[in-house]
């Protein structure tokens, strides 16, 4: 047995490429319960260590277990030996995941992007000086200061990414929350309270009800104690802790108690088993921090367009290179042309737009209850396909509520909505009087005092869930339930236990003229029947008969079958004769009938969804994400609540669901019919992965139910090989592996644990499944968004690139300086682009299938082509007009500038003369030059305003869309026009910055072709609307 | 956020790329059947075509706009430039030095300034006319043939002593070289009001005990007449020579740089331009060894 045992609870030590391994090898080995996958990096794959962890502490007895640590339970460790422990095995304290340091992410902004390409640009630029300063001493400081120039650049957008991811991570709280402060130990025969993080393996240690266990801790004796696991298991009943051994399981049996559990009641004495990292809850910590935290989706995308955009700069620029080198231009010439096209083809503002967009979503998400932790999750949830939603709290608004009462044999529906307001049933009854009593009296659950002013359903209450729930219920119906009861005094009282499956209690009554005391009972509603002889109805007692009770049963599995809590309600007015007023009840003698009361009614409760969740599932429906719901609930609960909010939907119907309505066995339906499936966490443990595979494909409608939280992890591996983007639901540390693992973590903000939101990238800040929704749409919505911010971008490149085109082949004068272009790409397109992201959806966006991450990419070659090689012509062109009409009217006209290039830049020739025959000195043509640099920036400025405008649709016409309906783009526009402005009339007269005042009708030059840009596109939108499918759309459409 | 990124081995890549090259299921190259590219081809040799159209018509009507025979600004052309010859140019401006005895130090000084003065030669001077006004040389209309305006005679032997006719080394063999001053041409300039424009060179870097630079200027008093004033455009002008002015530097020490500027001092040019060493001015460095 102990063999068996060790290889289920071994832990691994293996990359997860050696997990999916084993996974092929031995598939049903994975599901038997928790196996620890450790991930480290170092011994990735040569070394593949298996560790044993101390398993069978919970087996020994307590001299073997002192044996073992060497240490006694009733003097507990001396002072020496816990700190000769401490330094060997360090402190009893979680290592934080560990965290990139500072200096290397800044770094990575550094080089990552185009940085690497700009870097290049720059270091270029200082060669060339040098070797232009080798050549001649007194070469111009030019090249010195746009490498310095780029550089800058590099550094500052760096320097602005990085802030930004900085800003966007300080919500990570980490694991050093959950240490408990201090503990209560036995040493050197002394009780002492130490720092919790000086525990040592072998101390013995006290706990009480409200502390937190201060590591894995085998107990040697307990009174009274119970643990809340949900923590660690998910589970929120609380669980009893003894010394005795019960369970084969470290984590079922009964005397061992978690790291970081609460111990909510009683208290108990124990021996530290293990600490720090080695509790479970640290490994299951560190096998959350083990798995990997892969690339986004939009960070793929990000990559892919890096990609795109240097692939064409380099290319460009190489091809040039040769070119000029071909041409019989100097080498050195040649690598300052090289280094204006990459200038010209790098969108150098981009990546910070990029950032700034996502978090300016990312604020827009958090005012929705979506807290991203992860700025590129904004768009992972855009993509989702899958997303598996805890059921508890997420879709319900977890707690228990009365659902249905069954009295005068018939079946009322009670208001399950968030408040309750609305209870309709017919109160009219005798029975309900007598219910509603029993309700009142046969229950412990108090309001927590001075909540008067609260809400009824949003008091705190001291009690257990279905307790609340009936407090909850007849305060609202009756009113002032603990008045109620103070004029009915309790005399006795029986609580519930799992052995008695009842509660009782015996009241006076309020009633002066009745001298009898009542007793009122609830519980499982079979073992009140039995307790019973007759049955009221309407009011009356009548005697209980078959038929009775086969009215009850069926009452009884009707509401069973909705997966609600079922109880039993009976009273019983003891004879005063027999019990008068001085009567002593003794609850342990049980000295009172218990036997052959009446039974009153049936109430059946629920943790019902929350009212917005069928709203939202089918938005995700329609929206193309598959919902799939795990819980570690009950099936037929689990289904209850999947078919009240549309996981399942009305008309499909699961195998067994065909099975029954056909009376054919389970085995003979044919599993194409159903839709739906119910799969439990047995079922799923027996199945191999290519089972998995097929279940998640065939079926459009799944929940699991009693699943534990491990088999999450499975679940969204599963989902994964479907090529889906998984978001996953989660609050239990347990839960953070599925959470790490999907490509979406989502915890819980509310119920959810430090652990779980530590490994998710967003956090619920209501916990509502709903907002997950909205997430979606945010997340969709910046994905079309950003596209159009690339194109807008992307499109002037050509404008600014074909200049160096035309310069080296054609050999004008240069139209536009590498500064000039800087100025565009980092000072008017960067608002403008950031404008962009607050465009609202063209369509209903709710209503397309998710992203194909691998087909509908961020930037494809439609996009590409259309910007580059449409738009980009045009704006190319529309410059050239601009830079031409300057020129021609100071006097050089076109065709004299042809193959000037080289007198023009010479600097010692002083008499060039131009088409009137008027000789130019170097500098009057270099200032010419620079007016015509500020003639192509206003002229591509110009242009650019056009492509803003167009860029906010991709399909609708721009008036179906509004001009005026997202006012940010406005703000693009003027800004664009006023730094254009500042730059050429303000900062015009310093020449560094090689712009000039420009007469006032060069600003206008370009305008037709701002006109042309915005028709073409319009043309190209409408033949898109015309002709969907076509070849037009095919080609157009981005 | 597994599963997004398979890595594919590289063998499977060039697959992929052929593949994409030629897909033999489909018959698509590059993404493409043959069809499809020769439309897309159409589309854009149409797209080119009439953008191509568009810019050629943007052009052609700009260059009606423009007036035939004066640019429309003259904004950088506020002052004209000057130039010297001959024009040697060291690593800052102009750098000339020579040897006084070393007649192959200033043959190459002495050759240019004979080319540049062949076009103030009779016969390339004999389309011009005459002019001894001293006044301004206005034309309203086009009264020279070809439906041009006059332009006055410069002639070489104008600059006497240093028209390389009387002496054919410029002065560069006695150590009192002549160099050549031009005023840069522009459309319609005036210099002055009334006196014509003169040149005056000095040391750069005088020294109060140094001697002033002693020159000798021709036309006398190193003036630009008037009459040469104003220039019409090549179109109007065809035949025009700028005027010149030569300089005789009569006191230049030997093996010494010095430093000389010659100005022209006239109402409306300015030569304190501090971007531009040649506005109204030139600015030239000289050794003379011996």
């Amino acid at each position: 047995m102990g063999k068996k045992t060790l290889e289920i609870y071994s832990v691994e030590l293996s990359g997860t490429k050696d997990v999916e391994q084993t996974d092929k090898e031995d598939g049903k080995e994975r599901y038997r319960g928790l196996k620890n996958c450790f991930h480290s990096k170092k011994d990735h794959h040569t070394e593949k260590l298996k560790k044993e962890l101390d398993l069978d502490d919970h087996k020994l007895s307590i001299k073997e277990l002192e044996k073992k640590y060497g240490t006694n339970i009733i003097t507990g460790l001396s002072s020496t030996q816990a700190a000769e422990l401490l330094a060997q095995n360090g402190p009893n304290a979680l290592t934080p995941p560990k965290e990139t340091p500072e200096i290397i992410k800044f770094l990575k902004q550094m080089v990552g992007g185009f940085s690497i390409l700009l870097w290049i640009g720059a270091i270029l630029c200082w060669i060339a000086y040098g070797i232009q300063y080798s050549m001649n001493k007194s070469s111009s400081l030019d090249d010195v200061y746009l490498g310095c120039v780029l550089a800058l650049v590099v550094i500052l957008t760096g320097i602005f990414a990085y802030y930004q991811e900085a800003k966007s991570t300080n919500i990570m709280s980490t694991f050093n929350k959950m240490i408990p402060q201090q503990a209560f130990v036995i040493r050197d025969s002394e009780k002492k309270t130490i720092p919790a993080e000086q525990l040592v393996v072998g101390d013995i240690v006290e706990i009480k009800g409200g502390d937190r266990v201060p590591a894995d801790i085998r107990l040697l004796s307990a009174q009274g104690c119970k643990v809340d696991n949900s923590s660690l298991t998910g589970e929120s009943e609380p669980q009893a802790r003894s010394s005795e051994f019960t369970h084969d399981s470290l984590l079922e049996t009964k005397n061992i108690a978690f790291y970081s559990t609460t111990c909510l009641e009683g208290t108990a004495t124990g021996m530290v088993i293990n600490t720090g990292d080695r509790t479970i809850i640290g490994q299951i910590a560190s096998l959350a921090s083990g798995v990997g935290n892969e690339k986004t989706p939009i960070a793929i995308e990000i990559e892919h367009f890096v990609h795109i955009v240097a692939g064409v700069a380099v290319s460009i620029g190489i091809l040039f290179f040769i070119i000029a080198v071909s041409l019989k231009y100097q080498v050195l010439d040649a690598i300052i042309f090289l280094i204006g096209i990459i200038v010209a083809n790098v969108p150098e503002g981009l990546l910070a737009t990029v950032t700034v967009t996502l978090s300016l979503t990312a604020k827009r998400m958090a005012k929705k209850n979506c807290l991203v932790k992860n700025l590129e999750a904004v768009e992972t949830l855009g993509s989702t396909s899958i997303i598996c939603s805890d059921k508890t709290g997420t879709l319900t608004q977890n707690r228990m509520t009365v659902a249905h009462l069954w009295f005068d044999n018939q079946i009322f529906i009670a208001d399950t909505s968030e408040d309750h307001s609305n209870q309709v049933f017919d109160q009219s009854s005798g029975t309900w009087a007598s219910l509603s009593k029993i309700i009142t009296l046969c229950n412990r659950a108090e309001f927590k005092p001075g909540q008067e002013s609260v809400p009824i359903m949003k008091r705190i209450v001291v009690g257990d869930a279905s307790e609340t729930a009936l407090l909850k219920f007849s305060e609202v119906i009756l009113g002032d339930v603990m008045e109620i009861r103070k004029r009915n005094h309790k005399v006795a009282e029986i609580p519930f236990n799992s052995t008695n499956k009842f509660q009782l209690s015996i009241h006076k009554t309020d009633d002066p003229n009745d001298k009898r005391f009542l007793m009122v009972m609830k519980g499982a509603p079979e073992r009140i029947l039995e307790k019973c002889s007759t049955i009221m109805v309407n009011g009356q007692e009548q005697p209980l008969d078959k038929s009775t009770a086969e009215a009850f049963h069926t009452a009884y599995m009707e509401l069973g079958g909705l997966g609600e809590r079922v109880l039993g309600f009976c009273h019983l007015y003891l004879p005063a004769d027999e019990f008068p007023e001085t009567y002593t009840f003794d609850v342990d003698a049980i000295n009172f009938p218990t036997s052959n009361l009446c039974f009153v009614g049936l109430l059946s409760m629920i943790d019902p969804p929350r009212s917005t969740v069928p709203d939202a599932v089918t938005k995700c429906r329609s929206a193309g994400i598959k919902v799939i719901m795990v819980t570690g609930d009950h099936p037929i609960t689990a289904k209850a609540i999947a078919k009240s909010v549309g996981i399942i939907s009305a008309n499909s119907e699961t195998v067994e669901d065909i099975a029954k309505r056909l009376h054919i066995a389970v085995e003979q339906v044919n599993k194409r019919d159903a839709k739906a499936a119910v799969v439990t966490g047995a079922e799923l443990k027996d199945m191999s992965p290519e089972q998995l595979d097929e279940l998640l494909t065939n079926y459009s409608e799944i929940v699991f139910a009693r699943t534990s939280p491990q088999q999450k992890l499975i679940i969204v591996e599963g989902c994964q090989r479907q090529n889906a983007v998984v978001a996953v639901t989660g609050d239990g540390v347990n839960d953070s592996p599925a959470l790490k693992k999907a490509d979406i973590g989502i915890a819980m903000g509310i119920a959810g644990s430090d652990a779980a939101k530590n490994a998710a990238d967003m956090v619920l800040l209501d916990d509502n499944f709903a907002s997950i929704v909205t997430g979606v749409e945010e997340g969709r919505l910046i994905f079309d968004n950003l596209k159009k911010t690339i194109a807008y971008t992307l499109t002037k490149n050509i404008a600014e690139l074909c200049p160096f085109l035309i310069y080296i082949i054609v050999g004008l004068p240069l139209p536009i300086g590498t500064i000039t272009i800087l100025f565009i790409d980092l000072g008017t397109d960067i608002i403008p682009s950031i404008a962009l992201a607050y465009e609202k959806a063209e369509s209903d966006i709710m209503n397309r299938k998710p992203r194909h991450k691998k087909k509908d990419r961020l930037v494809n070659e439609q996009l590409a082509i259309y910007s580059y090689l449409h738009i980009g012509l045009i704006q190319a062109v529309g410059g050239f007009v601009v830079y031409f009409t300057v020129y021609a009217q100071e006097g050089f006209k076109p065709n004299i500038l042809i193959n000037l290039r080289v007198e023009w830049e010479d600097s010692n020739v002083n008499d060039l003369e131009d088409s009137y025959g008027q000789q130019w000195t170097w500098y009057q043509r270099k200032y010419l030059e620079w007016t015509g640099y500020t003639a192509f920036f206003v002229g591509i400025m110009v242009q650019q305003i056009a492509d803003l405008i167009i860029r906010k649709t991709r399909r609708n016409s721009i008036f179906q869309q509004g001009l005026f309906r997202n006012k940010v783009i406005w703000v693009g526009i003027a800004s664009q026009i006023i730094i254009a402005l500042i730059l050429s009339y303000g900062l015009g007269s310093i020449t560094a910055l090689n712009f000039t005042m420009l007469r006032p009708q060069y600003w206008f030059v370009a305008v037709p072709y701002a006109i042309l840009i915005w028709v073409y596109d319009e043309v190209r939108k409408l033949f898109i609307r015309l002709y969907p499918g076509s070849w037009w759309e095919k080609n157009m459409y981005y | 956020m597994a599963a997004l990124q398979e890595k594919k081995s590289c063998s499977q890549r060039m697959e992929e790329f052929q593949r994409y090259c030629w897909n033999p299921d489909t018959g698509q190259m590059l993404g493409r059947t043959l069809s499809r590219w020769v439309w897309i081809s159409l589309y854009y040799v149409a797209f080119y075509v009439v953008m191509t159209g568009i810019f050629a018509l943007c052009i052609y009507t700009l260059m009606c706009t423009l007036d035939p025979y004066t640019p429309d600004y003259q904004d950088q052309l506020k002052s004209p430039g000057v130039t010297l010859r001959p024009d040697v140019y060291g690593e800052k401006g102009l750098d000339i030095s020579y040897n006084v005895s070393d007649n192959r130090t200033w043959v190459d000084l002495v050759n240019t300034l004979h080319n540049f003065l062949a076009g103030y030669s009779p016969t390339s001077q004999e389309d011009n006319v005459n002019c001894t006004s001293e006044k301004y040389f206005f034309q309203d209309v086009f009264g020279a043939p070809n439906h041009t305006k006059f332009s006055c005679k410069f002639m070489a032997d104008m600059l006497q002593n240093c028209s390389g006719l009387t002496d054919p080394n410029f002065g560069f063999a006695e150590g009192k070289p002549c160099f050549i001053i031009k005023m840069n041409r522009i459309v319609n300039f005036l210099p002055s009001n009334s006196t014509a424009p003169r040149a005056d060179c000095t040391f750069l870097d005088q020294h109060k005990d140094d001697r002033p630079l002693q020159v000798e200027y021709y036309p006398p008093n190193g003036t630009f007449s008037l009459h040469y004033f104003p220039y019409y455009g090549k179109k109007a002008q065809p035949h025009y020579s700028n005027p010149l002015v030569a300089a005789k530097l009569l006191n230049v020490p030997r093996n010494t740089e010095v430093l000389i500027v010659c100005k022209i001092l006239a109402d409306y040019v300015t030569f304190d331009n501090p971007h531009d060493p040649y506005e109204g001015k030139v600015e030239f460095k000289l050794t003379i060894q011996q």
